[in-house]
């Protein structure tokens, strides 16, 4: 039994506005990026779900590439923060100017 | 003897008649404002030549059977058309020799009364305009024209009312008479829109034609005639408008005997002449003239039995004798009542001239003071006053008369005999308050001569200012004698357009009798109390002090005006407004200026330079696009 589309592109459009949530709210860098990475999560699932639905592979595989982006964001945004920790002593982005 | 007018000539002579006192009012006000006599001249030469072309106009069309009229078109809609031009019959050309001749009498008059007054220039250019504005009214030939230069007319006397703006009561009264006369003319004007919806045109000559009054359904005809009446109660003075007029006197006593005789108040009386017709086609119109006009008449007379001051009697006696012609015209006295207006135009001119040549004098208007100052030593206007009054309070053989005589046969054959009552009552009450004054000022009250407060001194250029105001009364004063001798071809004149309405009543020799013996009971008691050597000079009103109190405090109009405008206008409509404006209108304003601040307040905050508003604007902007292209 397949799931339908509609409960996944709500499940994804809820998780990716818990990620812009999180990052506009949260004055931490590291929580800031995490928002991020829950909305490329969200778009991922939302492709994953129309592959599904149209019983095509691309989605899956455009799935895997986002994976991928997500892991090189992530080593780049944590190499950008720790240079900014050590420049600033602080984390939160209302300070860095 | 039509083919031998030339329709040149008269358009020439109708049209000098009507603008060449505006010609002189330009001319002062704009060139010669700054030498007194040449403006003066100015203006009595307009007035002289305005007065040549009238006689001319009235000479040559006195046996025409149509009316003239020349109209250009000013406007023109689909619904209606309005014309400008001239309208010449009977009654505007009997009312356009009037005017012409009180204004060029009053101009020439003035010369002595104004002599050194530093508005001088201004005055003439003032009455030019007033001639102007009253001359063109009469000739009107429909209701719009009319109507403008009805509103010309109170804007004059409103400017010669407060000619001596520095003085309070001056500029108060003549406020009191535009503000009174407007309200009157609110309901003309809205009358005139009546008809004006309704029948499409204002031509005067239709509205008095039978076919149009039949076109209107009664109850319209009725409306829109009260609403005109209501115009001519305003400007008339009638009852319950009443009160600006006696205040009125503030101006320049010249400009009293102007505005009391033949412009102003005349006005109102004359659109009644001239909507005659129209008016009588409603039998409800009518009796409302009847009944307004016998109130104002009976109202105005006890006000003018306890008053002191010469003008005020006069003034009063004024809206009396307006009330009269009002009456007459309302018992359907065509004749009557014009001819009653032109009679009263002399008498009554003459009345104010003379009591400003005493005013003038004696520097008083009190009429006891000015008796014992030495009044009766001034023989000139000492006899024309009397001849005028007598002309007033109906003695034979002066005109008021004749005049009165026409109104009482008409109100005779009226079925009701109340009008009859009243009107007799009116000529008694009439014959004793003019002769009050007029003993008073005969047999000074034994007393301290008071010293003259003015003491005009008699060098050259006042014998020459006396010699005009003597040579204008004494004018006016054969006037008063001689033209009621003329009622059987003035009244025949008149009455020639409107041959259909000129039902003649019967004759009443007892009426005769009767209206003689009420003047001369009048006269009478006023000299057992006022004229005797014994005499106490005080009138039997003046023993009841309840009447005397309500009648020196005009019947409490006033009072009653006053309270109504304190208590309904601004405490009650006034402070709604003023509420509307600050609670409404000023604080909606401030409100949407607070929440426009407020709302900036808010937005400042996400410009403070952090990443994460700027994210969370995006986002929001994205969101809404989204929203807005999905749906």
């Amino acid at each position: 039994m397949n799931v339908p589309l509609t409960h996944l592109l709500t499940l994804a459009g809820g998780l990716f506005f818990i990620g812009i949530w999180c990052a506009v709210t949260r004055r931490n860098l590291i929580m800031v990026m995490l928002g991020i990475e829950i909305m490329l999560n969200a778009a991922a699932l939302a492709f994953v779900g129309a592959s599904l639905r149209w019983q095509q592979m691309e989605g899956q595989a455009v799935a895997l590439f986002v994976l991928a982006i997500a892991a090189a964001e992530v080593s780049v945004g944590l190499a950008l923060i720790i240079c900014i920790y050590r420049r600033y002593r602080t984390l939160d982005p209302a300070k860095v100017q | 003897m039509t083919q031998l007018i030339q329709p040149q000539i008269v358009w020439t002579a109708a049209m000098s008649a009507m603008f060449l006192p505006l010609i002189a009012f330009g001319l002062i006000l704009l060139i010669t404002h700054r030498w007194a006599r040449v403006s003066a001249a100015l203006a009595i030469v307009a007035a002289g030549a305005s007065l040549a072309c009238s006689v001319y106009l009235l000479a040559t069309l006195h046996d025409v059977q149509i009316p003239l009229r020349s109209t250009q078109t000013w406007m023109m809609t689909s619904d209606f058309r309005i014309t400008f031009g001239y309208l010449l019959d009977p009654l505007s050309l009997l009312m356009l020799v009037i005017v012409a001749a009180i204004s060029l009498l009053v101009q020439v008059y003035s010369l002595g009364y104004m002599t050194g007054d530093p508005g001088f220039a201004r005055y003439y250019a003032f009455l030019s305009l007033f001639a102007w504005a009253m001359l063109s009214l009469t000739l009107a030939p429909n209701l719009l024209q009319l109507y403008i230069f009805w509103e010309l007319v109170g804007l004059s006397s409103y400017l010669l009312i407060g000619f001596w703006y520095e003085k309070f009561s001056a500029s108060e009264a003549g406020k009191k008479a535009f503000v009174m006369t407007r309200l009157g003319d609110v309901a003309f004007f809205l009358g005139i829109l009546l008809l004006l919806m309704n029948l499409g045109n204002l031509d005067i000559l239709r509205l008095n034609a039978p076919e149009t009054t039949d076109r209107l359904s009664p109850g319209l005809l009725t409306t829109a005639a009260l609403l005109i009446f209501g115009g001519i109660v305003g400007k008339s003075a009638q009852f319950p408008l009443l009160t600006w007029l006696p205040d009125a006197m503030e101006g320049p006593t010249p400009v009293s005997a102007l505005l009391h005789s033949a412009t102003m108040v005349a006005a109102g009386v004359f659109l009644l002449a001239r909507l005659f017709p129209f008016f009588n086609a409603s039998p409800t119109a009518m009796s409302v003239c009847l009944a307004i006009g016998a109130i104002s008449m009976l109202m105005a007379a006890t006000m003018a039995m306890v008053a002191d001051d010469i003008k005020q009697v006069w003034a009063y006696s004024t809206i009396s004798q307006l009330g009269l012609m009002i009456m007459a015209l309302g018992a359907g006295g065509y004749a009557a009542g014009v001819f009653h207006l032109t009679t009263h135009a002399g008498f009554k001119a003459l009345l104010f001239l003379c009591a400003g040549i005493f005013i003038h004098a004696f520097g008083t208007n009190d009429m006891f003071t000015i008796g014992q100052a030495g009044a009766r030593k001034r023989r000139i206007p000492m006899i024309c006053l009397i001849v005028a009054a007598a002309a007033l309070a109906g003695v034979p053989p002066f005109s008021g008369f004749f005049s009165k005589e026409l109104i009482m046969a008409r109100l005779a054959d009226h079925p009701n005999p109340l009008w009859l009552i009243v009107g007799l009552l009116g000529v008694w009450l009439t014959a004793y308050y003019t002769f009050r004054l007029i003993f008073v000022m005969l047999r000074p009250r034994p007393g301290v001569i008071p010293q003259t407060a003015e003491g005009h001194a008699h060098h050259g250029a006042h014998r020459f200012a006396e010699g005009a105001m003597n040579v204008v009364v004494l004018l006016l004063a054969v006037v008063a004698i001689v033209l009621g001798w003329f009622e059987k071809p003035i009244s025949a004149f008149i009455v020639a357009p409107h041959s259909a309405l000129a039902a003649t009543g019967g004759h009443h020799a007892w009426l005769l009798w009767v209206t003689l013996a009420l003047a001369a009971s009048g006269v009478a008691l006023a000299w057992l109390e006022f004229g005797r050597r014994t005499a106490t000079q005080k009138g039997f009103v003046e023993k009841m002090p309840a009447l005397q109190t309500l009648f020196a405090n005009r019947w409490y109009l006033d009072r009653l005006y006053r309270r109504l405008l304190d208590d309904g206008i601004y405490r009650g409509l006034s402070r709604l407004c003023a509420k509307n404006d600050q609670k409404v209108i000023d604080a909606g304003l401030d409100e949407l200026a607070g929440g426009t601040v407020a709302s900036g307040r808010m937005i400042h905050g996400l410009h403070a330079g952090m990443i994460q508003y700027k994210l969370l604007t995006i986002s929001i902007a994205l969101g809404l696009l989204g929203i807005y292209l999905l749906f």
